[in-house]
This record gives C-alpha cells, sequence and structure tokens, in this order.
C-alpha cells in the first residue's frame, strides 16, 4: 500500500555530456502509487532523464540529486539500481545476439528478485502467463534478445521484463511508439496493475497522448530544454495535442 | 612402412617454412615443433581414443575406430611441412574412423582423445561412407607439452555431417592438421572450439572437388592469460556449385593473441561457386591482441559470389548498460556478452542437442578461466 516517502524524489538536477548542458533544474516527485508523464519535443531531455535515473555512464551530473524511496541512487552502478527497483523500458533497446531471451530472463530475474523467484513452476507460469497477456508466442524464449526483432516485438518484450521484475519504479521511454492500439492497451493494463493501489510508481515519457487515455497519469510534466515549465493533470496531454510546445516555449515562467 | 619412410623423409627434406608465407606469419614453425630443433622427428606416445554415443543407450553399429590407417592421403593443398611431420611422428599411432555407408545416428557421436602427459600424436583418417548422417564430437584432453593431430580422408557422397572439434587440453602445445575433401553434395559443417593450451596452431584445409558440395567452417575461440592461439583456414573451390562459408568468432582476454588467417581458392571451372568468410573478434583487455587476415584467390568469373570481412572490438557499452540495467552485475554482464558472442557460431555447429552439450562445455570453460 502508499507510503508516504516518495517512489521517486529528484530535486534540482543539472546534468549533461561532454560539458554540453541537457537536464538544467529537473525537479519532479512521483509518490507510490502514482503515474507521471513526461511530454516534450525531440531533445527536450526526456530520454536522458530516464537513462540519468538508470544510471548511464555517459552522462554527467553536475548538480541534484535522485532518490529512489528515499535513496540516493546517484551514487549506485546501475545494476545495483536496477536490484533496488529502478526498471527502464529502453526506446531503442539493444540486441544481444548469441544470448538466447529463456537465459536472459531467467538471470536477470534471479539479480533482481532472487533465485527461487527464477525457478520452479511458480516461475513458470507468470512466465507463460505474461506471456500470453502479451501476445507472444513461446517460441520466442528461444530467439536471441532483440536481435531480429520488429518494433512491437521489441517494445513487448520490454514490458514482459517489466512485468516479471516487478520493479519499485517503471520508467517507459516512448514504449508505445511501435506498438499499435493492442499493443498499448495491454501496456497500459499492465502499468495500472503494477502501479494502482501499490507501494510502486512509474514514468511515462511520450510524444503522444494516446497511450495516457488508458493509463491516466496523475501528473503529466512537459519538458522544454532541460526544465519541466508546466505540471498538471491529464487534460494537460489533450491541450498539447491541440496547441503543440511552442506557446510553453514562449513563455517558459508558466510552471504549475 | 615404406609411407612412413616417405613422410619423414618428406619432412626432412623441406625448407623450415619463410615468415613471410601467409601460414607462418605469426606463429613461426620453430615456436610449435616439440623439441625446437627443427631436424629432429621425437617419438611420441599414442594418446587413449575411445568412441561412444551421447546417448548411452544408443549401439555403436557401423561406426568403429579402427587401428591403423588406410588411405588417407594428405591432400596435395595442405602444408607439407606439418602433415609430414605429424604423420612421421604418429607413425604407431595411426587410427581410422570407420563410418559404413547410410550410417544414421539420431545422438551425437564422441571421439575421446585422451593426450596423458607425455607428447603425443595422433592420425585420425576420417573414412565416412556415402549418404551418412551423423554428428562427431572430437575432444581432445590431457596435459601433454605437445599434441600433434593430423586428420586425413573424405565425407562420402550426400553424407551430412556435423563435425566438432574441442580443444582443451590444460597446458602444452596443440598443432592441428585437417586435410579432408568433401565429396558430391555433401552437407559439412566442421567447427573449432578452442579455449584450451598454451600453444595451438591449426592448419585446416577442405577440398571440394564434387559438384554439390555445401562446408561450413566454424570457429568459437577463447583466448586468456598468456594463451596463444593461432588457427589458419584454406577451402578450395575446385568443382561447380560448391558453397561454403567461413564465421570465426574469437573473445581473447589477458596477454593472449589470437591469430586467424583465412583463404578461399576458387579454381578455373569452378562455375556457381559461392564462398565467404567472416572474423570477428573481441578484445576483454587492452593487452589482448587478434589478427584475422581474410585471403581470396578467385580464378573463375561465373560465380554466385565471394566475399571476406573483418571486424575487431572490445565489449559494446551499450550491451553492457543494457544488461546491467536488468541486475547484472559488471561481471555477470561481460561474462554474458563473452558467451553470447562465441554462441553465434556455436549455435550454428550442430543440432539442438550438440549445441547443448557445446554450450555446457563453453560455461565450464569461462568458469575454468577465471578461477
Amino acid at each position: 500500500m502508499a507510503s508516504s516517502t516518495p517512489v521517486l524524489d529528484i530535486n534540482d538536477l543539472h546534468a549533461g555530456i561532454d560539458d554540453t548542458p541537457i537536464l538544467r533544474g529537473i525537479n519532479l516527485t512521483i509518490p507510490s502509487g502514482e503515474i507521471h508523464a513526461i511530454m516534450g519535443r525531440n531533445g527536450s531531455g526526456k530520454t536522458t532523464t530516464a537513462n540519468i535515473i538508470m544510471g548511464h555512464p555517459d552522462f554527467e551530473i553536475s548538480k541534484g540529486t535522485v532518490e529512489l524511496d528515499g535513496n540516493d541512487v546517484l551514487e549506485m552502478e546501475p545494476w545495483e539500481r536496477a536490484r533496488a527497483g529502478v526498471f527502464l523500458s529502453f526506446q531503442y533497446p539493444q540486441a544481444v545476439p548469441g544470448l538466447q531471451v529463456g537465459n536472459f530472463l531467467r538471470k536477470s530475474v534471479a539479480a533482481i528478485r532472487g533465485e527461487d523467484a527464477a525457478k520452479g513452476p511458480e516461475f513458470r507460469s507468470k512466465l507463460k502467463q505474461a506471456m500470453n497477456e502479451l501476445d507472444i508466442d513461446r517460441s520466442f524464449l528461444a530467439r536471441y534478445v532483440n536481435d531480429g526483432f520488429s518494433g512491437g516485438e521489441k517494445k513487448r518484450f520490454e514490458i514482459l521484463q517489466l512485468m516479471l521484475l516487478e520493479p519499485k519504479l517503471s520508467i517507459l521511454d516512448e514504449t508505445d511508439s511501435g506498438l499499435d492500439i493492442d499493443g498499448i492497451r495491454t501496456v497500459a493494463k499492465g502499468i495500472n496493475a503494477a502501479v494502482r493501489n501499490s507501494d510502486s510508481g512509474a514514468l511515462i515519457i511520450t510524444h503522444y497522448s494516446r497511450i495516457l487515455e488508458h493509463i491516466q497519469p496523475d501528473k503529466v510534466h512537459v519538458l522544454i530544454k532541460g526544465r519541466i515549465v508546466k505540471s498538471g493533470g491529464p487534460e494537460l496531454a489533450l491541450e498539447l495535442e491541440d496547441r503543440g510546445y511552442d506557446w510553453l516555449e514562449n513563455d517558459p515562467e508558466q510552471s504549475a | 612402412m615404406g609411407e612412413i619412410m616417405d613422410s619423414a623423409s618428406l619432412y626432412k627434406s623441406l625448407e623450415e617454412p619463410d615468415r613471410a608465407d601467409h601460414l607462418w606469419r605469426y606463429t613461426p614453425w620453430r615456436r610449435v615443433h616439440p623439441t625446437g630443433d627443427l631436424t629432429d622427428i621425437p617419438d611420441a606416445s599414442a594418446p587413449k581414443v575411445g568412441l561412444t554415443c551421447l546417448d548411452e543407450n544408443v549401439a555403436l553399429v557401423g561406426i568403429s575406430i579402427e587401428e591403423g590407417g588406410v588411405g588417407g592421403e594428405i591432400l596435395t593443398e595442405s602444408d607439407k611441412v606439418t602433415a609430414s611431420f605429424i604423420k612421421a611422428v604418429a607413425r604407431d599411432s595411426a587410427f581410422t574412423l570407420r563410418v559404413e555407408k547410410n550410417f544414421i545416428a539420431s545422438s551425437p557421436i564422441i571421439l575421446d582423445i585422451d593426450t596423458g602427459d607425455s607428447d603425443c600424436a595422433l592420425h585420425l583418417t576420417l573414412d565416412i561412407g556415402r549418404n551418412c548422417e551423423f554428428e562427431l564430437i572430437t575432444q581432445i584432453s590431457g596435459s601433454a607439452p605437445w599434441t600433434g593431430f593430423l586428420r586425413t580422408g573424405r565425407v562420402g557422397n550426400g553424407s551430412i555431417l556435423n563435425d566438432v572439434v574441442i580443444g582443451h587440453t590444460d597446458c602444452g602445445t596443440l598443432l592441428r592438421v585437417d586435410s579432408v575433401s568433401i565429396g558430391r553434395d555433401a552437407q559439412v559443417k566442421t567447427g573449432t572450439v578452442s579455449s584450451g593450451s598454451d600453444n595451438t596452431k591449426s592448419d585446416l584445409r577442405y577440398k571440394m572437388a564434387d559438384t554439390g558440395g555445401h562446408l561450413n567452417v566454424l570457429g568459437s575461440v577463447l583466448s586468456a592469460h598468456e594463451m596463444h592461439l593461432d588457427h589458419h583456414i584454406e577451402i578450395h573451390h575446385d568443382a561447380p556449385e560448391t558453397f561454403s562459408r567461413l564465421n570465426w568468432h574469437s573473445a581473447c582476454g589477458g596477454n593472449s593473441r589470437t591469430v586467424g588467417t583465412g583463404m578461399l581458392r576458387v579454381s578455373k571451372g569452378a562455375r556457381g561457386a559461392d564462398a565467404g568468410q567472416l572474423f570477428h573478434n573481441l578484445l576483454l583487455s587492452d593487452k589482448a591482441k587478434a589478427d584475422s587476415i581474410p585471403e581470396l584467390e578467385v580464378s573463375e568469373h561465373d560465380v554466385v559470389g565471394c566475399g571476406h570481412g573483418t571486424a575487431n572490438g572490445p565489449v559494446d557499452e551499450e550491451q553492457m548498460f543494457y544488461l546491467e540495467s536488468r541486475g547484472f552485475d559488471t561481471e555477470e554482464a561481460k561474462d554474458a556478452l563473452i558467451a553470447a558472442f562465441l554462441n553465434t557460431t556455436l549455435v550454428e555447429m550442430g543440432s539442438e542437442t550438440l549445441h547443448h552439450w557445446l554450450a555446457e562445455h563453453l560455461q565450464d570453460e569461462l568458469d575454468d578461466l577465471k578461477s
């Protein structure tokens, strides 16, 4: 059940790559049980925010804090963050030829949820159920991770991992692009089931309001040039759909 | 006896190989000769040789290992120095793997070669009849300071053979020569899994002198510590409508060095030949070295295609991040990527059963190298 410590608390985060600033003071709090969305144009810093929370080594943090359940994650390695409960559904998941999906899933579940969770009938049943829900064929397990997958298959595979890993914080980076409407519904159902009335949270990064119609985020944040310039309820996504981003870019002081 | 004398005499009549030669560029003959005195043809013991089936319930009928080598001449395309030397040293250690025509096995056949702990040599003749279908795993193990292994012979017309040779001797030098012809319409996969020995020099040559032969040569090579693993592969397309692919993956760590040199020769008259070779090297440390040189000699204009390529690189940082984001710690992620890299060629070597067996073997070898 929901606790008072936020799942994610980002405070005045400044970060960049090779001396080029990208994030210029992000503040974002996701209480447990809530789903938030970040919207913004290409290059506004959405994917950078996701990568920094996950611990991508290319980015340098110059200022600010990122806390998961009250614990500083910036000092943690990416795998420590994963084990602490951060999950990133990548915009472009990496292919790993030679690594079979079945083995990868077992190792990943064992690393994050413990050896016992990765074996036995309970694991197999959970895997089967998740694959059925996502309409993923059993033959998938013998394929190599993301190797030769279509865009939609890659996204479904990311969500399959999310369902098996049961993270504290799910970050979905453009998971809706490449998915058809049925796929979006399935993802939305999975996210709602994982987060609502629980002590976990989710951050959805998207260009489009379509996925938000199915998920109904508690808050929508607009990111422009590395800053959150406006936050609001789900209706903000619809407004952005109608008006675009120019009106916010011209008036960057409008923050909620 | 005349034949044995001929091999010894032939070897003694040869000059020391020139390092300008493609075959000897990285590993001079002196380095892999058992004593270093190049005129010497030393005594070597015979290894223990055993033939079993992975499925113990399968009776070995139609396949046998017999003492003595009948036929199995060395191809004229083979290097005379190495082939005649091993044949001479293995004068008391010649065997024939005899496979009757139409032999079919549903489970891989295992040929165990235990070198023991003293210098050891073996000349194995492959006498594989027509229309056979089976998988053969040849395991070379032991702790001999020097091991010579020569394979000659022929894969019969229409046969389907998945052939894997695993070199995992504990130490020492392994000198390996294949001099094998592929029959008409035969389909052969020949894989090398190399993760043992301090020094390996392999010279693997395959001749497709009959129409319709189909050959895949695959390598999964893992080197560490101070290892030096050098593999030279030659494929000769001497008949029309022959197909070959060479796909060689080497992962090298520590202070080790791997070398892969390839030569595809398409003779005049080999119309419709289709040949390609690719070397991939994964560098696991700053001190590891990997050299690959693919070469082509094409004398026929009417070919489907002849290509070659090589790629070297360290472990991919984005793949590392992806696995770490899924809870693999840094070492687990790196190990998984090495295993995956070698697995892409391993999986091509044969059936699911064979692959499963090989993948377990590879994991053991990876664990051993870390211990």
